[in-house]
């Protein structure tokens, strides 16, 4: 085990190398320039270049972005944030702690709601509550999640006046209400269809008859048997999901005012802002390459059959 | 195996609670109370303006806070780098120049709570002109001083006109005082030091300003945002000298908290000299940029200001007597570029078939003015008249055709759309354009952009036969393609730098930076290069007036001015809000309504 989590992580850090090549080449390809205004003249954009390096050949930015990195630097913001560190923008300034708990509430609402939901639609397969889920269930996911956000924002917010407009950085817990739901609505509903198709498949497989034709109760049939097979595919799905999840939504931070980590890379692309767009995709990859390992250690934990390492390991 | 599994796991659930522990800033105290403002000899503060207090008006010893949300966050509060309207509004609250602007007793729309403003001595005392009107010497109040109590000086207006044109700094305003300062135009282009620019602290309390050559706007430019004074000791050496807890300030706020991506919070200076007659208890100025969000707040009572709203909803919030337009000293206009579109009449005849009026009323519904000319409707020349209208009601963009042909009615869009086609059918029968040519149009992402693409696009192809195709861009690589001139047309909006027609004319000026559609002509060059050297006057403005007039004749056209801005705003609760045509709105003398 412990020469298979060496092994990921030798992978990992090529993989991040890979990353960042990738992501270096491509944003360079792509035409525009941090410092382009209405009114930037080429004199100027020349100046603003020379101030930052980026009138360096590229694979000496390159060779720089990398070798900074090795030291834990992330780089200088050019344009959201002109002049800050941008390791100081992602932690200090709490975009990244704001993002990974509105992620973690929301996927938490996602599998404490999803799974149960699937579950009872699974087990009631063909009566009007499986009916009533299924309608439920495809609606939410697909329905925008831009769409839900404002509706609840203009419901609850604006008419009834009962949760604050402004979520900022939510400090109370009126403020988490709608971001959550909003941004936990899709994945909750995706779960729960998840959950009920692979649970009906668990159900009707032949230990399951086995353990009913010899009188075990219906709770825990489902509960000890059904429900932890059927889970693994939720938890195939969820790991990339959560890396996704916690790293922030461009629209939900947008809607409720959310100072998060998802709205700031989306506006780094846009404003060709390169160290932020470079930091922030190997911040993003380094999680979602973690979460990667941490579903395959799961993976174990719910299925002792499923081994990691092959025999040679 | 498994304590490996469980010790991973640890670690993975004490990273995120690690992460979730850095709790980021609540936010503002609404009830927090400022340091009280040292008390001066100043008068009494004035009196509100005659609107009724309103009946739930919170009690007297409530903290005035007033939350307004004019944008996002902005890219930098640094006066030497800002760029934008919003981060020139949060300097100007902060930072005060030679010259100021003064609420006058005037409001530009029909909005009681919001006043005009003139341009008046700021941090200046006094000041004299040589008599070749090219030196002026500033001298300064005895009663400035920044906001740790120390004097201003002039030297610290010497270090930030310097580092505002020292391209290390790279400002994106560096090019401000080009042609206008002695040496800034050559300091810019690296040929001379910075320390030659022609500025100089004669005393601490004496500043002389040397002029390359009269300059009729260069007071009007004293009250620019790019020029108030810092402190060299306070900026050099400190990349983060405009975070709170650094920022020295000699203006009437200065920010106390700034949440990144939430909200700046300003505070009263309490050594500013009119420190006793400032109004709001605390400015929080919100940073958003989703119009809905901006929108809703507005509406449940959580912000009294906003400016970025929904468009669709604009007659709603008048109706309800929410919004109110403001006229806004910018021009929303279309490059025509001249290398693809060669022939000046199918220019004109692009320029003459746009219905404006349509635009205005049914795409853009901000009470937009339909454009007559390239000047923005607000610019005065020297008898205080609107440039735009100056020489006749048809404008600019209609003399000289009209002169052309008399016979024309160019009052009328019939009218227009008559001539319109006739030029470009004499430009298409004698071969100096293919009909079958396709026209591409770009435009940055924005649907506003869209519909007005589409409708320009409809009345051409409508009015004239042209084929066009429009192609949408994200901002960065649009603004890309500007620069290489390979569009046919495209957008572009600009608001004036101050007021004088030059912040417009010279744009046109052949080698111009921002002539993307390769416009050349001599006569218009001459009289924007001797109208730069002139002094306001007739004269001058005759000159001013003859270029708009080249600009718009035989060989020209290449621009195709769509609108005047203006600009929308939401407020709900205040008074004796200040307001110049350039878009900054001041709440330091705001009171509750």
């Amino acid at each position: 085990m412990a020469g298979y989590i060496v092994k990921r992580i030798a992978v990992a850090i090529l993989t991040l190398l890979v990353i960042i090549c990738i992501t270096f080449l491509l944003m360079n390809a792509v035409p525009g320039s941090p410092f382009l205004t209405e009114k930037s003249t080429p004199e100027m954009i020349a100046r603003a270049n020379a101030k930052y390096g980026l009138d360096k050949p590229l694979y000496v930015q390159l060779f720089n972005y990398i070798k900074n990195y090795a030291r834990g630097d992330l780089g200088t913001s050019l344009k959201m944030q002109e002049g800050t560190s941008v390791s100081k923008i992602i932690f200090h300034q709490g975009k990244f702690a704001l993002s990974l708990k509105l992620g973690l509430y929301a996927l938490l609402l996602a599998v404490v709601i999803g799974i149960p939901l699937g579950c009872i639609a699974a087990y009631n397969r063909g009566k009007w509550i499986d009916g009533f889920l299924r309608v439920v269930t495809t609606v939410g996911v697909a329905v925008p999640t831009f769409v839900l956000a404002t509706l609840l924002l203009v419901t609850f917010a604006v008419k009834l006046q009962k949760l604050p407009t402004l979520s900022g950085s939510l400090p109370d817990f009126k403020s988490y209400v709608m971001p959550v739901i909003s941004l936990s609505f899709y994945y909750t509903c995706y779960v729960a269809k998840l959950t009920r198709t692979s649970m009906l498949d668990a159900i009707n497989q032949d230990y399951i008859r086995t353990a009913r034709a010899k009188g075990v109760k219906t709770r825990a049939l489902i509960l000890k048997h059904a429900l932890r097979n059927s889970l693994i595919p939720v938890i195939t799905y969820l790991g990339p999901v959560m890396a996704g999840i916690i790293t922030g939504s461009f629209v939900v931070e947008s809607t409720f005012s959310i100072p998060g980590l998802g709205k700031y890379f989306v506006q780094s692309v846009l404003s060709r802002d390169y160290p932020v767009i470079m930091a922030t995709t190997v911040v993003l990859s380094a999680l979602v390459i973690l979460m990667n390992l941490v579903v395959d250690i799961a993976y174990k934990i719910v299925d002792p059959r499923i081994t990691l390492t092959s025999k040679e390991d | 195996m498994k304590k490996t599994i469980a010790l991973l796991l640890a670690l993975c659930m004490l990273f995120a609670l690690a992460a979730c522990g850095q709790s980021a800033a609540p936010a503002p105290a609404a009830n927090d109370t400022p340091a009280a403002p040292a008390s001066n000899d100043a008068p009494a503060a004035p009196a509100a303006n005659d609107a009724p207090a309103s009946n739930d008006a919170p009690a007297a010893d409530e903290p005035f806070v007033i939350n307004a949300c004019i944008a996002s966050e902005p890219e930098t509060i640094d006066p030497g780098l800002i760029s934008s309207v919003d981060g020139s509004t949060y300097t100007q609250h902060q930072f005060e120049n030679l010259m100021k602007y003064k609420m006058v007793a005037e409001n530009p729309a029909d909005d009681a709570n919001m006043q005009n403003t003139e341009v008046v001595l700021g941090q200046a005392a006094s000041y004299e002109v040589s008599d070749d009107l090219c030196v002026y010497t500033f001298t300064l109040r005895d009663d400035i001083f920044w906001s740790d109590g120390e004097p201003v000086k002039a030297g610290d207006f010497v270090y930030s006109w310097q580092r505002l044109v020292d391209p290390a700094t790279a400002s994106d305003y560096g090019y401000f005082l080009d042609n206008i300062v002695l040496n800034a135009a050559a300091i810019q282009a690296g040929e001379k030091d910075k320390s030659e620019l022609g500025i100089k602290a004669v005393d601490d309390k004496t500043l002389e300003i040397t002029l390359e050559a009269p300059c009729a706007y260069f007071l009007e430019m004293c009250a620019f945002a790019s020029l108030v004074p810092l402190r060299q000791d306070v900026v050099e050496g400190n990349d983060n000298w405009t975070d709170p807890a650094n920022i020295v300030v000699n203006g009437p706020y200065k920010v106390v908290e700034w949440v990144h991506d939430s909200y700046l919070r300003m505070e009263p200076n309490e050594y500013y000299y009119d420190a006793a007659n400032l109004g709001p208890d605390a400015i929080v100025w919100w940073l958003s940029d989703s119009e809905t969000a901006i929108l809703s707040a507005y509406q449940s009572g959580e912000y009294d200001f906003i400016e970025n709203f929904p468009t669709d909803l604009i007659a709603d919030l008048q109706a309800s007597g929410d919004c109110f337009i403001n006229p806004y000293v910018g021009t929303y206009y279309l490059y025509l570029n001249c290398s693809k579109i060669t022939d000046w009449r199918v220019r004109a005849a692009m320029v003459l078939s746009v219905d404006r009026d349509n635009i205005v009323e049914n795409v853009t519904q901000g009470g937009q003015v339909p454009a007559t000319g390239f000047v923005a409707s607000g610019i005065l020349d020297s008898t205080g008249t609107d440039f735009a209208f100056g020489v006749s009601e048809l404008g600019a963009l209609y003399n000289t055709l009209q002169k052309m042909y008399p016979d024309a009615d160019l009052s009328t869009y019939a009218g227009k759309c008559e001539l319109a086609k006739q030029l470009y059918d004499e430009a298409v029968a004698e071969g100096a354009w293919d009909s079958g040519t396709t026209v591409v149009y770009n435009f940055n992402t924005s649907e506003t952009h869209k519909a007005i693409a589409e409708a320009c696009g409809h009345d051409w192809q409508d009015v004239l036969g042209m084929n066009i195709t429009l192609e949408n861009q994200e901002w960065a690589t649009y603004t890309n393609g500007l620069s290489e001139h390979g569009f046919g047309v495209a957008r572009l909006g600009w608001i004036a730098d101050y007021n004088d027609p030059v912040t417009y004319l010279e744009l046109m000026v052949t080698g111009n930076s921002y002539n993307y559609g390769l416009y050349s002509d001599e006569s218009f060059d001459a009289d924007i290069t001797q109208a730069k050297a002139s002094l306001a006057g007739p004269e001058r403005d005759a000159l001013l007036y003859r270029a708009e007039e080249t600009l718009f004749g035989e060989g020209g056209f290449p621009v195709c001015p769509i609108y005047y801005y203006t600009n929308m705003y939401c407020m709900n609760g205040l008074t004796n809000v200040g307001y110049t045509g350039m878009g900054y709105f001041f709440f330091w003398y705001a009171q509750q309504a």
